[in-house]
């Protein structure tokens, strides 16, 4: 990974590494924004919906345990639990590192 | 109506021991069925109290009252119509915050209700340490601190249900204060809505509408829908001025108070060295640990089902079929004899040694797994793999033990979230060769063309699995699956409760499916002894024989396996008598294999299917999957006739 600088910046949850945390700035599903898409059963903006009711706001520290291998799913501390996000989830998540 | 009634409604995120609580609170008396038109589990319990005849309801386990899920959408709207006279919100202590989140959203819908405090010795032994008088005052509801498992606090837990019923409190409770703009625009919201009624309480229906919930939106719009204009532009507002939507404005504030409440009532004494949960799941998520725990954990379950099914189906079918002189005697042999014996009877002999002794100690150990905590470890490991055909982790399950039986298999399904999702295992899990397969894969072309030979049609099943797996995924409409899911601690599962859940998911098993599978029995029957099958054998021909370069008995045969899959072979060598199988060449023993392998579900798996996916998916499936074999097949013996 690259070297870490002392200023905060805003990476994917998936560039931190086993044992880092991060505070959640946005969580990033492009084309899910604003709602104006119609969709079959409107649940286009569900995984967003999930992960806030899950508790990942912006705001939130998040913890990295650990990833599973061969490109698995990551396991992060948010709140006092524990949970599983799948990789391609974890990259739409945006945070911010804290300084060293 | 009887004033000594009552209705309670048990409602929680998933895995706080709402389960346990409901079993303990109903002991036998309880009905587990599905939601109406749903593939949503429903348990309904009775008890007497105190004079009361009280009716319990378990709403399923979820993590907020929006409409992400159907589990959500159900509760929501159960607690709104049916108006329960309480609500006993289960709360999980050890995860104090994520719970009251769920806990502020109940008080939303402005219902009576109670908290049970659950698991307190979990909380203890993570350090946490819960002031109930404050965080009873802090939310305004009745807490009860419980033990479930241990059957800690649940008679009193009850006893405060129904004082607080009699006591009819204040309707209101104190709720959720949002941020200055968030309350402005509720404010604004409601005073549009004055005039409108509606099932849901008008400051729900407002941030609901602030939040984009679809369903409701749809319902006001039919009212007034300038309403839902009005919110679009509020919420566009709130946008503006924050930066976030609207939607995740509202729950970070939500989550905000939860945290609030959380940190005035609970202290964390000494985080305490890590508990024995956490040293588990961290060997079992281990990247080699893990998988070898993994591995070994899946044979010994894959093994002691079998074996205990095997022996236990053949002394049932040693048991029952020993009755076969009894009918013959009572019936004679003729038609009526047939009938009765070959097909009523020999139906429900099917269901009783083939279902029986795979699905009880399936479902037992499936719970066992479920309320452990495994289950999730599961799915975290194997996550990857799975989603390549656009699956999740725990599907790894019911595609493991479709190797064994399929039924189970089917029934699995439900630890899936989403509706897609457990169709799409579902299917999925029917192509995986079970044991009858495995019997005609070994017993014809393992034992004629060699080891080798099944092991490539064992490689070209998983191959053409794989494929199928990715193309329905991309053909059933849908968002993509993705893992989010919580991984609760590891704790020892309430017995009783998995055995209480075995036994009623067995009890409704066998009542769905039993009535399938006589009947489908009793069909082929009637069609064999009148000679309609001799008829629809020579109606087959031309695709047995001419596109699949087959004996036209197979037609037979491969009807007949339906009934149980390796009856297909058995029936096959008996026809094919005095030489038996040995008749066929090479090619023939390929292509009837993979037509095997592939063309239908056999009726126990249909009925499955059918409990729960409905008949229109169930033949769907069905259907498919005959003409598919066929289709493979035909390909099969064209290419196979130009190689060799």
């Amino acid at each position: 990974m690259e070297k870490r600088n002392s200023k905060s910046r805003e990476v994917p949850l998936t560039a931190l590494k086993a044992g880092e945390s991060g505070i959640v700035k946005y969580v990033r599903f492009g084309h899910m924004r604003h709602g104006h898409m119609r969709h079959g059963h409107g649940r286009a903006w569900g995984f967003e919906k999930r992960l806030m009711d899950m508790g990942l706001t912006p705001g939130t520290r998040v913890t990295v345990v650990k990833s599973a291998p061969f490109l698995g799913p990551f396991e992060i501390l948010v709140r006092g639990s524990r949970l599983a996000l799948g990789r391609g989830i974890a990259q739409r998540i945006f945070v911010e590192v804290e300084q060293e | 109506m009887n004033k000594k009634k009552l209705l309670i409604a048990l409602a929680g995120n998933a895995n706080v021991g709402k389960s346990v609580i409901f079993n303990h609170l109903t002991g036998l008396h309880q009905h587990i069925g599905n939601w109406p038109g749903k593939t949503v589990e429903r348990a309904e319990g009775t008890l007497h109290f105190k004079g009361y005849t009280i009716d319990i309801i378990d709403l399923p386990g979820i993590y907020s009252l929006s409409t992400y899920s159907l589990e959500e959408l159900v509760s929501r709207k159960y607690i709104a119509v049916e108006r329960p006279d309480i609500v006993i919100n289960v709360v999980d202590a050890s995860v104090l915050e994520r719970n009251l989140f769920f806990t502020l959203q109940l008080m939303e819908l402005e219902t009576p209700m109670v908290i049970a405090l659950n698991q307190m010795d979990m909380a203890k032994s993570k350090g946490i340490q819960i002031d109930v008088k404050k965080l009873e005052k802090l939310l305004g509801i009745p807490i009860m601190p419980t033990v479930a498992v241990k059957g800690v606090g649940i008679a009193k837990l009850l006893e405060k249900a129904i004082e607080t019923v009699e006591k009819k409190p204040a309707k209101r409770h104190p709720q959720v204060t949002y941020g200055e703009e968030v309350e402005g625009k509720i404010g604004k919201l409601m005073e549009k809505m004055k005039n409108v009624h509606f099932v849901y309480p008008p400051r729900y229906v407002a941030i609901k509408l602030l939040e984009g919930d679809e369903e409701i939106e749809r319902e006001i719009r039919r009212i007034d829908p300038q309403i839902v204009a009005a919110a679009k532009k509020l919420a566009a507002e709130i946008e503006s001025i924050h930066g976030h939507d609207c939607s995740t404005v509202i729950t970070s504030e939500r989550y905000e108070a939860a945290g609030c409440i959380v940190r005035a009532a609970q202290k964390l004494v000494s985080p305490i060295k890590p508990t024995r949960g956490e040293r588990l799941h961290n060997f079992t998520t281990h990247k080699v640990t893990g998988y070898l725990t993994l591995v070994v954990a899946m044979l010994l379950i894959f093994y002691s089902i079998f074996t205990f099914g095997d022996y236990t189906s053949g002394l049932l079918s040693d048991v029952l079929y020993g009755l076969e002189p009894f009918f013959a005697g009572a019936f004679g042999t003729g038609i009526v004899g047939a009938l009765i014996w070959g097909g009523v009877m020999e139906g429900l002999i099917a269901g009783i040694t083939i279902v029986l002794p795979y699905i009880i100690p399936f479902y037992l150990i499936l719970y066992f797994l479920e309320n452990s905590g495994y289950l999730s470890r599961i799915a975290f490991l194997m996550d990857n793999i799975m989603h390549r055909m656009g699956l999740h982790g725990k599907t790894f399950i019911p595609i493991m033990l479709g190797f064994g039986c399929n039924v189970p298999a089917c029934l699995g399904c439900r630890i899936m979230e989403t509706q897609r999702e457990r169709l799409l295992a579902a299917f999925v899990v029917t192509l995986v060769p079970c044991a009858a397969v495995t019997v005609i894969i070994l017993g014809l072309v393992g034992d004629f063309l060699g080891i080798h030979w099944a092991l490539a049609l064992y490689i070209v099943d998983l191959l053409i699995i794989f494929a199928l797996g990715r193309l329905a995924f991309k053909v059933v409409p849908g968002e993509p699956t993705a893992l989010i899911m919580e991984m609760h601690d590891y704790r020892w599962p309430h017995m009783k409760t998995i055995l209480k859940q075995t036994w009623f998911m067995v009890a409704d098993f066998i009542k769905v499916a039993f009535p399938l599978i006589i009947l489908g029995s009793f069909i082929l029957k009637l069609a064999d002894v009148t000679g309609v099958l001799e008829i629809a054998a020579s109606v087959f021909s031309p695709i047995t024989v001419v596109w699949l370069g087959l004996p036209a008995v197979t037609g037979i045969t491969l009807v007949f396996g339906v009934l149980r899959k390796e009856l297909a072979l058995v029936m096959l060598a008996a026809l094919l008598a005095p030489t038996g199988l040995a008749i066929l060449t090479p090619l023939q023993m390929v292509v009837f294999t993979l037509v095997a392998m592939f063309y239908i579900p056999c009726i126990a798996t249909i009925a499955a299917l059918w409990r729960d996916f409905g008949w229109k998916k169930a033949l769907f499936i069905t259907v498919f999957e005959i003409a598919f074999a066929i289709l493979v097949g035909g390909i099969a013996f064209r290419l196979l006739t130009l190689v060799t």
